[in-house]
């Protein structure tokens, strides 16, 4: 058993030395599909990212008049934030919507008009994220509703959940095509591998027509085959990791504008675990299986 | 050892190829022991009965019984049982150009879980026996028609089979390396193997004095003891 297992193995590894070319064109091919496993496995982090951002960003905003007082503001806050439809709710005095507008407005216009004014003309406000952006409106009919009405000077647009909502059907909606578009190429992926491999199979089939011909087990003859197929996987597995390392250390910052702020190092770095197990489950099951389906056809008889 | 009763072998249609029958209700038996030469011109079913015995086709008609054994019943995945008893000698000697004569030949106990030690052993034996000792670090490409026919036999021998089949093993060579090859198959028979030579040579088949089933059109026509060529 060891011994036949060596045997395996010294001829497999042979074989991957020896055949240089289809080696490497074995290896690139699955490379390329190990990246593009990889850069599909980021297209979704990155659209997940793009959503919650969206997400995020979305609010509903209400207004109170000058003379609510705070602790009636705090009170309607912890009712809102009761609700099971509300994510979380923000308070904003009235001086810290102060500070920002004059953190946000240095040295322009508005802030110069504001200098004149020289009183604070800003409105203490509630600022609401909603666990779904399908229940903005919900929780702005619900605002106009509550015992605090009068209190209320003015509950921003809702309607802006909407166009959000329709923006966000369509971020899912490409993350389905992306879904789509990793299973449609991940075949490709194996149709190609499977075809460089046969190749590179088709010029041992001497080997394998010997050693069936001397009694070899199937299994036996298969054995290098299948090591050969697994080394081209882990090279190929290897060099993509490499390589996204490589990138993604030095031109993050570069990337990361041209995604819209996803930072691609970080999430490499939150799933380096996941990314390495993707990239070498991919190389070597690719490498294994396409070299399994490869070998059978000289195996039939 | 062997026997063929009413076998008849037709391959099916392709499409480049109509169906065709390889070997038509052929019977015979070959004894163990036995030195039996196929003769007939090329496409009369010498390498299709070869390949019956071999598990690698099965009979259309009829029983093929090897050691008893109906090989209609041997599962694909058993046959290797069946090809560890024999050892296969061919016309274009099938050695591997990037393994020395050493390796092609030791390449065959592969298969089998045999140590290093006793590999080496055996090898070194069989290559004395097929009489290329000192060539074993040669590559197929450095050796002569009938050495690389030699090595052939040598790794055909190496897993000591009971049944020797050798397919126009002399059929690239020229006529000295014949009867070299033909003398190295009569040891191996002396020495107790069972050896089904296929062949369309009429100075192997008259040098030898053994059996010789002659085949026309997939038909046994001639079955003599002693026999001659006759075609």
């Amino acid at each position: 058993m060891f011994n036949s297992l060596r045997k395996i193995i010294k001829n497999g590894w042979e074989g991957f030395w020896r055949q240089g070319f289809l080696t490497f064109a074995t290896s690139l091919v699955i490379f390329i599909a190990v990246v593009l496993g990889t850069s599909l496995f980021f297209f979704q982090g990155g659209i997940s990212y793009l959503i919650s951002e969206i997400e995020n960003k979305i609010d509903v905003s209400v207004t109170f008049q000058e003379e609510t007082l705070r602790e009636d503001i705090l009170k309607f806050r912890e009712e809102l934030s009761l609700l099971p439809e509300v994510k979380k709710v923000e308070y904003i005095s009235q001086e810290e919507a102060y500070e920002v507008f004059v953190a946000n407005n240095q040295d322009n216009q508005f802030m110069k008009a504001l200098e004149l004014l020289d009183i604070n003309p800003f409105l203490p406000s509630l600022r609401i994220q909603a666990t779904e952006t399908s229940q903005y409106q919900y929780i702005a009919d619900y605002v106009r509703r509550s015992e605090y009405k009068d209190s209320i000077a003015e509950v921003n647009d809702y309607k802006r959940g909407a166009t959000i909502e329709t923006l966000k059907n369509l971020t899912e909606s490409i993350q389905l095509l992306g879904i789509s578009l990793t299973i449609f190429l991940s075949l490709i992926a194996v149709i190609v591998t499977f075809n460089t491999l046969r190749l590179s199979i088709f010029s041992q089939k001497e080997e394998i027509e010997i050693m069936r011909l001397v009694g070899a087990k199937n299994g036996f003859i298969r054995g290098p085959f299948l090591f050969q197929g697994m080394l081209c996987g882990l090279f190929a597995a290897l060099f993509s990791f490499i390589a996204f390392t490589i990138t993604f250390f030095f031109m993050n910052e570069g990337l990361k504008e041209l995604l819209m702020g996803f930072d691609c190092l970080l999430f490499f770095k939150e799933n380096i675990l996941i990314v390495l197990l993707l990239q070498f489950a991919v190389g070597v099951g690719l490498g294994v299986i396409s070299s399994y389906f490869a070998v059978r056809k000289y195996l039939k008889n | 050892m062997i026997e063929f009763k009413n076998v008849t072998k037709e391959y099916p249609p392709n499409l480049v190829k109509e169906s065709k029958v390889a070997i038509h209700n052929v019977s015979f038996k070959v004894k163990p022991g036995e030195f039996v030469t196929l003769c007939g011109r090329s496409g009369a079913g010498k390498t299709t009965i070869l390949k019956l015995i071999s598990c690698e086709e099965k009979p259309t008609e009829g029983e093929v019984f090897f050691n008893g054994k109906n090989t209609y019943d041997v599962k694909k995945s058993e046959a290797y049982l069946i090809r560890q008893k024999i050892g296969f000698i061919f016309q274009d000697f099938k050695l591997l150009s990037y393994k020395t004569v050493y390796e092609n030949v030791a390449y065959a106990l592969e298969a089998f879980s045999f140590n290093d030690k006793l590999v080496k052993d055996e090898v070194m034996q069989v290559l004395e026996l097929v009489g290329l000792e000192g060539k074993n670090n040669c590559l197929p490409k450095e050796l002569s028609g009938g050495e690389k026919q030699r090595v052939s036999i040598a790794r055909a021998l190496i897993h000591r089979p009971e049944l020797i089949l050798a397919d126009e093993p002399t059929g690239n060579l020229d006529p000295y390396h014949s009867r070299d090859i033909a003398k190295i198959l009569l040891k191996i028979n002396e020495s107790g193997s069972t050896v089904i030579l296929s062949t369309h040579s009429k100075d192997i088949v008259n040098s030898l004095k053994k059996r010789v089933i002659t085949i026309e059109d997939g038909r046994i026509i001639r079955d003599e003891e002693n026999g001659v060529f006759s075609l």
